[in-house]
């Protein structure tokens, strides 16, 4: 790593973008978009994000406030756990710790800055890892193993039988940092008995462990506030989900990636639902007047992604969708599958989870659920074809959303959809649904530039004559 | 005493001859197909160059890719050592040597002593290798010494993805198409290069005493951006060619191996077959 | 004797298999170290550890397989794609990592256009990732439906006392090749590395008992044996799967000696026994759950790294190399830690990314292992 990287805490840096960018809306709307000028930096990302005004704006301000609660955790008195993305936050605000969720923090840190976080990434190879793992861990952690972040107290990880290149990555991550570990992990079934009880003794092996690591006892009150916090901000977001059927889709594409980060970083709190609640808002007002929510209120394409977004390219993929006027309808990294899910229909139910307010162990099952139905430990646990699998679930969100394409981008350390994207491209197209599998690396630009991604795209939409 | 290093690469092949501390001649030429007829073509420049037949090399070393399959050869050693030895000959107390060349970039670290600690190579993809450059210098019809020289006038290096020689071909094409300036895109073919580099040397813990050989260490922008990117300025091997390190290097083994045997007195008649054994004229 | 497991080491199916398979008999293959063998055998069938030995090319795995998967599954996927792998009769895959349970679907998929078959008996058989009370229920329970479906399948009855049978012929395998391998800790080592990897992976290629009868002679003629080979580096090879004997051979042309391995093809595939009294499904599962573990275990480095040096200590290493297939980055990963660890105690490492047995880039990894064991003589 160059010396200069060496300078500023990673975290710090981050935060301070996103706090400048979050107040930038707070003067006139001359004053906020003026300033642009002089952050070329981090214009592009910014302004894709504060087009969409007051969710936007929330997402901005939810996402300071949590890098500031990282950077204050230890002044609090609380601990700090390094966690995966899919970890779903809320059981840990009634153990009273911070989650460092490292991909979406990785995920901040590629689309904010516009050389992305090739140091970082290649720390990591430095330290020891392989170039081929995955980089989403690869792109935040380089700055934590070289100690340029707040230093985590222990290690929570819920991809293991999902993900073996993430699951590497906290485990060495915890190995490299001398740190105490605790991992989640994934039977390759979902809703039979067996596959729930195992679930849910690992979570409660989970609780004690924090517990152990942070002297305190899981707070029931705090518990509760969040089952119900989570419920409600899950019917909302499921609203949102179930305008996205209409035609044209009268919700802005990037929602569905506020929507995920909201759920990755304050799941279960009421700062996630405010955004939810916000975007609803807009959603409804476009779907009132049959406009899309692209900015010029039509829609030509819909598109839909099988696996993971394209983040590193400043959100310009987000940009460039809205104008194409194409209606970007999510990705599996929105399938948490809440019992309200519009895809969750017929024998699909059955893979959904509940929050059940009753009492501590109806609570702690809850969570148990949730937290074995989060996007990609739900979907590629077991063979892509088999129940409440990739398959399925790409189904039935094809289903639900009708798009007229589908794309696939992952990164380089993605065995597991590498492993079978070309058979899951094959089973959509035998649909109807053109399919394109792109090469790149959705956190490392320099596999592949977000300028050639698109150029494929485009020449796909072309050939394939979705966008006449 | 006159010995020989021999190394035969992947895309060329260098001899170098020495007598006692001097070095008489250098050759480098493209490899052929076979490793045999490389080496015995390098050699035979070499040889012409210090007007010199086979019959007057006492020893000879070989290293490289080919090394192995060579019938002239009294020894053959791997080129980490080599490398390392050929760069400690030439600069003392050296304690990091980054080569690279054609299809192997490799970091070689030492001790107080000169005696490898440690030592790395890279994956087995050519982004990070000669190969890439001339792959990147062909797309841009430049030249590769044009390549390095250019990328000082650039302003504003652009961003490459170079994870991989071949994308990174279809990147060089598209900033090309998009009227990019050369100098900018040969800047960035240089930074992506020094970046990946930089990765491997860092893993085994930079020194400040460093040098740089191989091919590439004449792609001026190259060593300007990986010593940017290092923190560290990176000698340049003083009197010989950097491609020839090794050679070099298998040479400095060789003279060392001679004079050895000829300080455990042995009988003659082994001696002389060894120096029989050395090269057979052609 | 030697040459016998040679030979099968060197291909992929055998003359063992082309007798058991002419009595009538037949013949399920596996994926994994963590399948247990005992279930298989005590059914009457036989189980053969599949491997990708003899592929020539990945054309027909690349169909199906994406661009940066490990090349050890895509040569098994190939040679069932071209029909080598016909000999199944049915063929148990786990998630031992990610490229090889991707194997399920991509196999499936792959006869469907090409002619290589896929067995009519196949079973996903989930493996935890954690060793708890409740991963061992849940596996006794998977193990258990394994052996069901194997009953059903093949309509045959297994009664406890085939288990128990079944568990003693392979705790005497494993007692046997434990025995091999304080032979080869002795100063004067009397088979090569390359030898005696052929020997350990012919144990899941050939019915056991037969096997163990072999063994058992082999090991006398070893014991016996007066001129060990000695005075060279002692090496351990340590990392991703490795079936082929040319790689050790390709190590031990350098100079050194492989007297010692971790590898799952391994001293893995036989460190620990399993009990032969007590329920034999329970003594099974134990066993293959916490058995020396392979990366795919999270959280048990340290484990890991004591199996290691314990290993270093008893065949008395004098190196360590550290390899893994391109895009394994369980073992990638893990080796560097190894190294840093290993190192520390002045046990020198070699660390090397590689391609796949007949992929291998023998001109790459020889220039390594040379400069490596240049360094070890020298020092």
């Amino acid at each position: 790593m160059r010396k200069e990287y060496r300078e500023y805490h990673f975290d710090r840096m981050v935060q301070s973008i996103i706090h400048f960018a979050s107040l930038s809306y707070d003067g006139t709307h001359k004053e906020g978009f003026g300033m642009f000028r002089y952050a070329p930096r981090f214009r592009d990302a910014i302004q894709t994000i504060l087009m969409t005004g007051e969710p936007g704006v929330l997402l901005l301000k939810m996402i300071d406030t949590y890098l500031i609660e990282i950077l204050t955790a230890h002044e609090n008195g609380k601990k700090v756990a390094l966690c995966t993305f899919n970890f779903s936050p809320g059981v840990l605000k009634p153990l009273d710790v911070v989650p460092i969720c490292l991909e979406p923090v990785t995920t901040l840190g590629v689309a904010m800055w516009l050389r992305g976080l090739g140091e970082y990434l290649n720390y990591c190879c430095e330290v020891g890892f392989t170039e081929t793992s995955c980089s989403a861990q690869r792109g935040a952690l380089g700055a934590y193993l070289a100690g340029l972040g707040v230093r985590p107290d222990f290690v929570l990880c819920n991809s293991i039988g999902v993900c073996d290149t993430n699951a590497t990555a906290f485990n060495f991550a915890a190995e490299y940092l001398e740190l105490p570990f605790y991992q989640l992990n994934a039977p390759p079934t979902l809703v039979d008995e067996r596959a729930r009880t195992y679930h849910r003794h690992d979570f409660r092996g989970l609780i004690s462990f924090v517990e152990e690591q942070t002297g305190k006892n899981l707070d029931c009150d705090l518990l509760r506030e969040v089952i119900v916090e989570t419920d409600k901000q899950d019917e909302i977001m499921c609203e949102i989900e179930d305008l996205m059927r209409l035609t044209p889709s009268p919700v802005p594409g990037i929602f569905n990636l506020f929507m995920y980060s909201a759920k990755y970083i304050y799941g279960g709190s009421r700062v996630a639902t405010e955004i939810m609640e916000s975007m609803l808002k807009v959603s409804k007002h476009n779907a009132a007047q049959g406009r899309a929510g692209t900015t010029s209120g039509k829609e030509e394409a819909r598109a839909f992604s099988v696996y993971v977004d394209h983040y590193s390219a400043q959100l310009r993929p987000w940009a460039w969708f809205d104008e194409k006027n194409i209606s970007h309808l999510g990705c599996m990294m929105n399938g948490f599958w809440p019992v309200h899910a519009p895809y969750a229909t017929g024998d699909l139910k059955e893979g959904t989870y509940t929050m059940d307010p009753t009492n501590e162990e109806t609570m702690l099952d809850s969570l148990a659920d949730q937290m074995s139905r989060m996007p990609m430990v739900k979907q590629i646990r077991g063979p892509y074809d088999d129940p409440h699998q990739w398959l399925t679930d790409t189904v039935a969100s094809i289903k639900t959303y009708k798009p007229t394409f589908c794309l696939y981008t992952g990164t380089i350390g993605c065995r597991n959809t590498w492993g079978s994207i070309k058979i899951l491209a094959r089973d959509t197209e035998k649909m109807g649904i053109p399919t394109l599998i792109l090469f790149g690396d959705a956190f490392d630009h320099r596999i592949t530039s977000w300028e050639s991604m698109r150029d494929r795209i485009d020449e796909f939409l072309t050939v394939r004559r979705i966008l006449e | 005493m006159i010995v020989a290093g021999c190394d035969v690469g992947s895309l060329t092949s260098k001899a170098l001859l020495l007598n006692d501390r001097k070095v008489l001649s250098c050759a480098i030429q493209r490899s052929v197909s076979r490793p045999e007829d490389s080496a015995r073509r390098v050699m035979d420049q070499a040889l012409a160059e210090a007007s010199l037949s086979c019959d007057d090399i006492s020893y000879v070393i070989t290293t490289g890719y080919g090394r192995a399959c060579i019938p002239f050869a009294n020894d053959e050693i791997s080129e980490i050592t080599c490398h390392s030895r050929g760069a400690l000959w030439l600069m003392p107390g050296i304690r990091m040597i980054i080569d690279i060349g054609g299809q192997d970039c490799k970091a070689i670290k030492l001790d107080q002593n000169g005696r490898i600690i440690k030592f790395t190579t890279n994956d087995k993809c050519a982004a990070g290798t000669g190969r890439f450059l001339e792959v990147m210098a062909t797309v841009l019809g430049l030249s590769l010494e044009d390549l390095g020289e250019l990328s000082s006038h650039s302003r504003n290096p652009l961003d490459l993805a170079a994870a991989c020689t071949v994308w990174a071909q279809t990147e060089v094409i598209h900033h090309l198409n998009n009227g990019r300036p050369i100098e900018d895109i040969a800047a960035a073919v240089n930074l992506a290069m020094a970046k990946r580099v930089a990765m491997i040397a860092n893993s085994l813990g930079m020194e400040k005493s460093a040098c740089i050989s191989g091919g590439v260490a004449k792609n001026s922008g190259v060593v300007a951006y990986l010593e940017k990117q290092l923190g560290v300025k990176l000698k340049k091997p003083p009197r010989v060619d950097p491609q020839a390190v090794g050679a070099l290097g298998a040479a400095v083994i060789a003279h060392e191996r001679v004079q050895k045997s000829r300080e455990i007195p042995r009988p003659a008649a082994a001696e002389e077959s060894t120096v029989q054994g050395g090269i057979e004229s052609s | 004797m030697l040459k016998g497991f040679q030979d099968i080491a060197t291909s992929l199916s055998n003359r063992f298999v082309d007798q058991w398979k002419r009595e009538g008999k037949q013949v399920v293959g596996f994926t994994c170290s963590y399948v247990p063998e005992e279930i298989i055998s005590a059914a009457g069938l036989l189980p053969f550890r599949m491997r990708g030995i003899g592929a020539t090319s990945t054309s027909i795995a690349d169909t199906y397989f994406g661009p940066v998967i490990c090349s050890f599954p895509k040569c098994i996927l190939q040679l069932a794609g071209e029909g080598a792998y016909d000999f199944l009769d049915g063929v148990i895959l786990t998630p031992g990592c990610d490229s090889i349970r991707r194997l399920d679907e991509c196999w499936r998929k792959a006869v469907e256009d090409s002619r290589g078959t896929f067995p009519g008996f196949h079973v996903y058989y989930g493996v935890p990732h954690k060793v708890t009370q409740y991963s061992l229920e849940w596996f006794v329970e998977e193990t258990k439906i394994l052996l069901e479906s194997i009953e059903e399948y093949f309509g045959i009855t297994v009664a406890s006392e085939d288990l128990r049978d079944a568990i003693r012929v392979f705790n005497r395998s494993r007692t046997l090749l434990k025995r091999l391998e304080e032979l080869r800790s002795r100063e004067h080592v009397p088979i090569t590395g390359a030898d005696a990897t052929a020997v350990i992976i012919s144990a899941n290629a050939m019915p056991r008992d037969l096997y163990n009868r072999i063994l058992e002679d082999l090991i006398d003629e070893l014991d016996q044996s007066k001129d060990g080979i000695h005075g060279r580096k002692r090496l351990l090879l340590s990392g991703s799967a490795n079936d082929d004997i040319d790689l050790v051979r390709l190590i031990e042309s350098s100079g050194g000696m492989v007297v010692a391995d971790t590898l799952c093809f391994g001293s893995r595939s036989y460190s620990d026994l399993a009990e032969e009294d007590g329920d034999p499904l329970l003594s099974i599962a134990k066993r293959y759950l916490s058995h020396t573990m392979c990366p795919r275990m999270f959280g048990y480095y340290k484990q890991r790294l004591a199996f290691m040096k314990e290993r270093i200590q008893q065949a008395n290493v004098q190196g360590v190399i550290l390899q893994n297939i391109r895009f394994c980055d369980m073992h990638g990963s893990e080796n560097s830690l190894f190294e840093r660890d290993l190192e520390a105690m002045g046990i020198p490492c070699l660390r090397i990314e590689r391609e796949y047995g007949p992929l291998v880039e023998e001109g790459r990894i020889k220039m390594r292992i040379d400069a490596f064991m240049e360094g070890l003589n020298a020092g």
